[in-house]
């Protein structure tokens, strides 16, 4: 039934009454000639609504003319005569098309170029990769072969392990993995000396091949050789042999950290206060509109952007940036002696803990406070670790 | 001469008859649907409130309380209130509103 009612809305029809004492006579008359009509209401006695396609409709004189009625057009409905309505309007017609090809122009562009999944290569690097390959908002999306970026970015971005690239509207997204690049090694075949990663105290020395320079209880500093690759035999008529030193050299190490007690902290605090600065981003173009003068001293910086989208991937070069400034409050507060210290040595551990190697054994863990001579406090934090500090390095090179 | 009629008649109900009782057998035996080939109405209810009916001849009598439609088997009246066309084409005629009564008048 709606469809029916679509494709009367479509071919369009008119409401018509009809005057006429024989208006049986009249409708057998139509549906011999054969003249759909629908929805017939009786007004009265002598009147009827009927509805009648315009095709219909032009045959009606001569009906209407053999059974004595009156024929009057009450309305008319349907897209014909709303096109007609709309023909005479030039402007409005020009605007419709020119709003579909706006619209079909703007959506064959690439406006957004979306790189995720990266955590060592910086997303700009990658970003200007994509652009030298010609992937960047403002370029046309019918020419790129995504299959073909994604081989060319695994060719020649060694660090990355797996890529994926997909367009989907006018955003482009490119997914990428990267490779856990193995610790450098020098192949078992190669003569290699094994030196001092840091410097340290030689607590346990255990050779599997090469010559054992050093011996428990040395200081050793950072860069010296701990297990030679160069063999020298006692025969002074052998010739030295080189060989790919292995083994493990334990050495105590030592990790310090100082930080200054303060017994004042600054706390900052929202005041409530904020000014909105806002402007608009069109085809990477900033325009910011015009505004006064940040009224506050200390402030911090949001920045909100609204992208002009329809869906999730069907996007505008038109993005709208409210840049909102917090006015801050910074409040100097005083703080207990032993407060601070413990916050000082707490900064200080936490600090140590990003250097100290995942595979050393803490064995110790001093802290102590020093003064200097106007009574600053320092907080010293000294760590005593043990770790195998041996690492290859070829034989010659650097 | 009233004999020779009446042997007229006669003849003629008898050549007739058996012509329509094939007719019918045939469309029965493969099932062929009725109102096509026996030129009969075919009329269907949905509810009370709304009728089609095919095959019909001819509109008699339109109005709001009354619809009469001619038929091959004779004319067909619809009674109810607010009554409507709802469409009209040569094969068929919907009728929509409160139906209250329908017969056949033979």
């Amino acid at each position: 039934m709606l469809l029916l009612r679509l494709w009367n809305y479509m071919r369009g029809y008119v409401i018509i009454l009809v005057e006429g004492y024989f208006l049986e006579k009249f409708i057998n008359i139509c549906t011999r000639r054969q003249i759909l009509l629908w929805d017939l209401k009786k007004q009265s006695n002598r009147r009827m609504t009927v509805n009648i396609s315009i095709k219909g409709f032009k045959k009606l004189p001569e009906v209407a003319r053999k059974t004595h009625c009156r024929v009057r057009i009450q309305s008319k409905c349907g897209l014909p005569f709303t096109v007609h309505k709309y023909k005479k309007r030039k402007a409005f017609i020009l605007g419709a098309f020119s709003f579909v090809a706006a619209f079909y122009a703007m959506t064959s562009f690439i406006w957004d170029v979306d790189v995720y999944g990266n955590k060592k290569i910086d997303t700009q690097v990658l970003l200007d990769y994509l652009a030298g390959n010609g992937i960047r908002p403002g370029m046309l999306k019918y020419g790129i072969n995504t299959d073909e970026i994604v081989s060319k970015l695994m060719i020649d971005m060694k660090e990355l392990a797996w890529v994926e690239v997909s367009l989907k509207g006018t955003r482009i997204k490119v997914n990428v993995r990267e490779r856990v690049t193995p610790p450098e090694t020098i192949p078992m075949d190669q003569p290699c000396d094994i030196i001092a990663r840091r410097d340290g105290l030689v607590k346990s020395v255990f050779t599997k091949s090469g010559q054992q320079v050093v011996k428990e209880g040395d200081t050793v500093t950072r860069g010296q050789v701990l297990i030679s690759g160069n063999v020298v035999s006692r025969n002074e008529n052998v010739k030295p042999r080189q060989v790919h030193a292995m083994g493990t050299v334990y050495a105590r190490t030592w990790y310090e950290k100082k930080v200054p007690v303060e017994t004042q902290i600054a706390e900052v605090v929202r005041t409530g206060m904020t000014k909105d600065v806002y402007s608009i981003m069109i085809f990477n173009r900033r325009i910011r509109l015009p505004y006064g003068e940040v009224p506050f001293k200390e402030y911090e910086t949001v920045e909100i952007k609204k992208e002009l989208s329809i869906g999730e991937d069907l996007i505008f070069p038109l993005t709208f940036i409210i840049e909102r400034f917090y006015e801050n409050n910074i409040i100097k507060k005083d703080i207990d002696l032993e407060e601070a210290k413990a916050l000082a040595a707490n900064k200080a551990k936490t600090e140590l803990a990003k250097e100290i190697p995942q595979d050393a054994q803490i064995v110790k863990t001093d802290l102590k406070y020093t003064e200097d001579e106007k009574g600053k406090l320092t907080a010293v934090v000294m760590i005593e670790c043990l770790e195998d500090i041996g690492m290859e390095k070829a034989i010659g090179g650097n | 001469m009233p004999k020779d009629s009446k042997k007229h008649k006669r003849r003629k109900k008898e050549e007739k008859e058996p012509k329509a009782n094939f007719k019918e057998k045939v469309t029965e035996l493969l099932e062929l649907p009725k109102e096509i080939v026996l030129d009969v109405p075919k009329i269907t209810i949905v509810g009370a409130a709304n009728l089609i009916l095919e095959n019909y001849k001819g509109i008699i009598e339109y109005s709001e309380g009354c619809v009469r439609v001619n038929t091959s088997i004779g004319i067909v009246k619809i009674t109810g209130r607010k009554l409507s066309i709802k469409e009209i084409t040569s094969e068929d005629i919907m009728v929509d509103g409160d139906l209250e009564a329908f017969e056949f008048l033979k």
